[in-house]
């Protein structure tokens, strides 16, 4: 007689919330790098030291990049709200 | 009434069955012509309800109600299924309800598609461990690392 085992079971999700704001570019960014790459608790000390060490420097170039869309996407934003007359929201906007 | 954390019992009949296709547009199928993936969703519930391994569809009942929460939850990106070692596994897009005000204890993800005659068929029951809420902000759903150990659907 022989059987197969099969396995199925389900991974554990991250729940993250936030109160009268959005999230920043530091909180979507070690979420990115969190599900880009993971690393075992039982991996060679120095393969793991080495992947930590990129884990973090991808770390702040997704931090600067979304610091970067965040800034082009209010000037969009700036202009639309300009060019249909709500200077005020604009401005605001601007200043953020 | 109790959130249980599994994957369910219908849905391991189901890929037996050749029901579920998580392909992320066209590919996979489950007759001998390529299909085109299903449309899959993630509801949130309250503490009230009860999700477990024995859930075999999306239902209304003691799901999330609040600001900017719509009845049946988001669509989810699916992430073509692919193998790591010897594991299958496949992947969802991290998903947000923005500027929401809500407060869910679980989630249920679910095929909204009709397969095989049934729409809604349950996928699975994840338990957020307590009540999670946003207050005017963001209630993000962050899938793990699509790893052999780590993705949110595997079979090994």
């Amino acid at each position: 007689m022989f059987s197969v085992e099969v396995s199925a079971t389900p991974g554990s999700v991250n729940v993250q919330t936030t109160s009268n704001r959005g999230m920043n570019s530091e909180e979507i960014a070690l979420n990115a790098v969190e599900k880009i790459i993971s690393i075992s608790d039982t991996a060679d000390p120095v393969i793991k030291a080495q992947a930590e060490a990129f884990k973090e420097r991808m770390y702040w170039v997704i931090v600067a990049a979304c610091d970067q869309s965040i800034k082009s996407d209010r000037t969009t934003l700036y202009n639309i709200f300009k060019s249909n007359g709500h200077d005020n929201v604009a401005e605001i906007l601007r200043t953020l | 009434m109790a959130i249980t954390q599994a994957m369910t019992t219908s849905f391991k009949q189901e890929i037996l069955q050749g029901i579920h296709n998580f392909t992320s547009g066209s590919g996979g199928g489950t007759t001998t012509t390529t299909g085109s993936g299903n449309v899959f969703k993630i509801a949130l519930y309250t503490s009230s309800a009860s999700l477990s391994a024995t859930t075999t569809a999306y239902s209304t009942s003691n799901e999330v109600s609040g600001t900017n929460y719509t009845a049946g939850g988001n669509t989810l990106t699916n992430v073509t299924p692919t193998t790591s070692s010897t594991t299958a596994l496949t992947d969802f897009a991290d998903t947000t309800w923005s500027s929401s005000t809500i407060t869910a204890r679980g989630a249920l993800i679910y095929n909204s598609s009709t397969t095989a005659g049934t729409a809604d068929r349950a996928i699975v029951v994840l338990d957020f461990g307590a009540d999670k809420t946003s207050t005017s902000g963001d209630f993000t759903i962050q899938f793990p690392a699509a790893g052999a150990s780590t993705a949110i659907i595997r079979i090994a």
